[in-house]
């Protein structure tokens, strides 16, 4: 009898967490933060894959089906995977408009806002640049609009979630005082990449990107674009290729061998390299390979 | 003396007036002196604010009187609700050894008769055809309900292909789905014809439901079950117009369930497996299908994928003279070999023709290439034991370079 009261109890406090999903892993490690043992947070794309194009599985349509909250990137970069499982999940709670739907691009300026939006000019996000979390600084504002949005879900839990994010981002507003302090130090800042998909790190450090190897976004390299880039890379003097995990990556190579230029492999996400293997060491991860 | 009085007292209140004024001239300069100062302070802080400040909400105030100024002369405008629209276009070149004039007349025996009328909808000319362009909407309706259309048009035709409307907020799971649509059951059957790995149907589709599969006016209740192993149940009753299988014509007569399931044998590789029984009325008795379906898929990287997929159907046809039982299959295997490059091969075969006199089959072979998300340019070459004509099987061969492409609000397929 005592036993079976046992079993209830803990069955009980299991089901009585919050069960969250969010789409990738940044946004993950965050909930976990914000959320502490009152959610239990499991996130759906694999970090090694391109976050554009994450194979929509029939497993991840049984994750959302039993999810409180879910919590996505926003700004298009879903878009070519979640609506089919989040419309096979049939749950009321996580569609659009929901109260346990969370899109954090909501919290974010973003950049890089076209001013003409065409699929003449690739695959362009009309709604700006979606690689935000590459900003160290995003985590901040994120992690407010979770921690607000968690307690219109859990309202008993608000104070929890506040607390919780207080001292979360005293904690992160000391680690970007030393990355800024690291950063500083930088000085080779002239860099190109595969796709802007490193912008927000970019340009919060102050780093110059002359050109992408895609010769537009989604486009896979031309050799003609690729020549083009060679001489920019040798008149702009820029000294990093920046390259994702998920690319391919002979272009990059073949460029930083024929230009003498350093080729740089860069996490996208916590987890899509093995020593960012979480929030603080993902931006570590990237400050030490843009710094060397 | 009173007019001095009053002339000096009008004077001095003029004087007095004159230096309240000046007084007031003197602090409004004081003023205007702190804003410059206090602006050039500001100014001066702007510059040195830190550059690594935090983002914040885009909530600005410029925004907010920017999207005030567009919409200020739109007072009634119900743009922000169109629903999202795409348009599809397929055609094709092909290279068959049949004239047109004679495949039309040509017959799968104990599934598809000879009838020189009889309407191809995909690639039925040797030279160029448009196959079709499609309009594709879907929008949420209100709270409630979904709403999803798609109007395929060919050159002398117009179609409702699909038109229903959904549930947006059933509790435990549930899904209902009125309208015309597309049975859900197996894997072809639901796709529309742009999204196939290969651009001709499967025999066993074709000879059970012809072109457009299992698709009817009716209503569909699907259950996810809360488990962590994907399981869905789905319910369907049909009108049940089809003529090569049901057609019972003097009411509705289709009622169908499928069951579906889908575990992951590593973070890689996914087994997705179905089956489905299909209950219906033609002229002359009823008619049973059993289905089962089944699909392995391997992810290599984000962009290279190897995916077999296989579906079996049986079916018993009550008919006057000799009940017909048959049943037929495909495998087929799809590999991803970059973001630009697939190539395919499918087997389709139909057997235990007792209609007929033997079996059926079909060798298929396909290379995509896709310079983008939203075009595909297809090579397919496919040959075809399945056609008789004048009582004699001919084999059909034909070789068809396809170009589809999707442009506006297209939603991302499914898995």
């Amino acid at each position: 009898m005592k036993f079976l009261l046992f079993l209830m109890l803990t069955l009980a406090s299991v089901y009585a967490s919050l069960n969250v999903q969010t789409t990738y892993t940044s946004l993950g490690e965050i909930a976990k933060k914000v959320g502490g043992d009152k959610v239990r947070v499991n996130v759906l794309a694999n970090a090694h894959y391109d976050p554009h194009f994450i194979v929509p599985k029939p497993s991840l349509i049984s994750k959302l089906r039993r999810a409180d909250v879910l919590i996505i990137n926003g700004a298009g970069l879903e878009l070519g995977w979640l609506p089919p499982l989040l419309k096979g999940a049939h749950n009321g709670k996580i569609r659009p408009g929901a109260k346990g739907f969370i899109d954090v691009s909501n919290a974010i300026k973003l950049q890089d806002i076209p001013a003409t939006v065409s699929r003449a000019f690739g695959d362009v996000h009309s709604q700006g640049n979606p690689h935000y979390m590459l900003d160290p600084y995003s985590v901040i504002p994120a992690a407010k609009f979770i921690a607000s949005k968690l307690s219109t879900v859990d309202e008993d839990n608000a104070e929890y979630y506040r607390k919780n994010l207080q001292k979360f981002v005293n904690t992160w507003r000391r680690y970007l005082k030393n990355l800024d302090t690291k950063m500083r130090l930088c000085k080779e800042k002239n860099v190109v990449q595969y796709h802007e998909l490193f912008n927000y790190f970019l340009n919060r450090y102050q780093y110059k990107s002359y050109g992408n190897i895609e010769p537009l976004p989604g486009v896979s390299p031309s050799s003609k674009h690729t020549l083009a880039l060679i001489n920019t890379i040798k008149s702009k003097k820029v000294n990093m290729i920046l390259q994702d995990v998920y690319h391919n990556q002979k272009t990059a190579k073949f460029i930083a061998k024929k230009t003498g230029t350093k080729f740089v492999v860069l996490p996208h996400d916590v987890g899509a390299v093995d020593k960012a293997d979480n929030l603080e060491n993902f931006y570590n991860v990237i400050s030490n390979r843009l710094c060397q | 003396m009173k007019k001095i009085l009053i002339l000096s007292a009008f004077c001095s209140s003029i004087l007095l007036a004159s230096s309240e004024v000046d007084d007031l001239k003197m602090q409004l300069l004081q003023q205007s002196e702190m804003i410059k100062k206090l602006t050039q302070r500001l100014d001066k802080l702007e510059e040195e604010k830190s550059p690594y400040s935090e983002s914040v909400a885009s909530s600005g105030f410029d925004q907010s009187m920017m999207q005030g100024a567009q919409t200020a002369n739109a007072s009634f405008s119900q743009n922000a609700y169109l629903p999202d629209i795409a348009l599809i276009i397929n055609s094709s070149a092909v290279g068959r050894n049949v004239d047109n004039v004679d495949y039309s007349s040509y017959s799968t025996p104990g599934f598809i008769d000879a009838d020189p009328e009889k309407e191809i909808p995909f690639n039925p000319e040797r030279g160029f055809n448009l196959n079709y362009a499609e309009v594709a909407m879907y929008s949420a309706v209100d709270p409630y309900f979904d709403a999803f259309a798609i109007f395929h048009m060919r050159a002398a035709d117009f179609e409702i292909d699909e038109a229903y409307v959904s549930t947006r907020d059933l509790p435990y799971g549930l899904k209902v789905k009125v309208g015309k649509f597309k049975s859900a059951f197996g894997r072809y059957n639901e796709k529309h014809q742009h999204a196939w790995e290969f651009s001709e149907q499967p025999l066993v589709y074709s000879g059970f439901f012809g072109p457009e599969g299992l698709s009817d006016p009716g209503v569909q209740l699907q259950w996810v079950a809360p488990t962590d192993t994907y399981l869905m149940l789905g319910i369907e009753a049909m009108q049940g117009t089809n003529e090569q299988s049901f057609a019972y014509a003097k009411t509705n007569n289709l009622y169908n369930t499928y069951v579906k399931s889908s575990v992951d044998l590593t973070d890689d590789t996914s087994v997705l497996a179905g089956a489905s029984y299909i209950h219906g009325k033609n002229l002359e008795g009823n008619t049973d299908i059993y289905a089962a379906d089944l699909t392995v898929q391997t992810q290599l990287d984000s962009y290279r994928s190897l995916a077999w997929q296989s579906e079996y159907m049986y079916r018993n046809r009550e008919q006057d003279i000799k009940t017909g039982r048959q049943d037929g299959m495909y495998t087929q295997l799809v590999y991803d070999i970059n973001q630009n490059y697939s190539m395919g091969a499918r087997y389709d075969i139909l057997m235990k023709n007792n209609l007929g006199d033997k079996n059926l089959d079909m060798y298929t072979a396909m290379i995509e290439y896709k310079p983008f998300e939203f075009s595909r340019l297809r090579l397919e070459y496919s040959l075809d034991k399945s056609k008789y004509y004048g009582g004699e099987q001919k084999d059909v061969q034909q070789l068809m370079l396809e170009l589809n492409i999707a442009v506006g609000a297209h939603g991302a397929h499914s898995y």
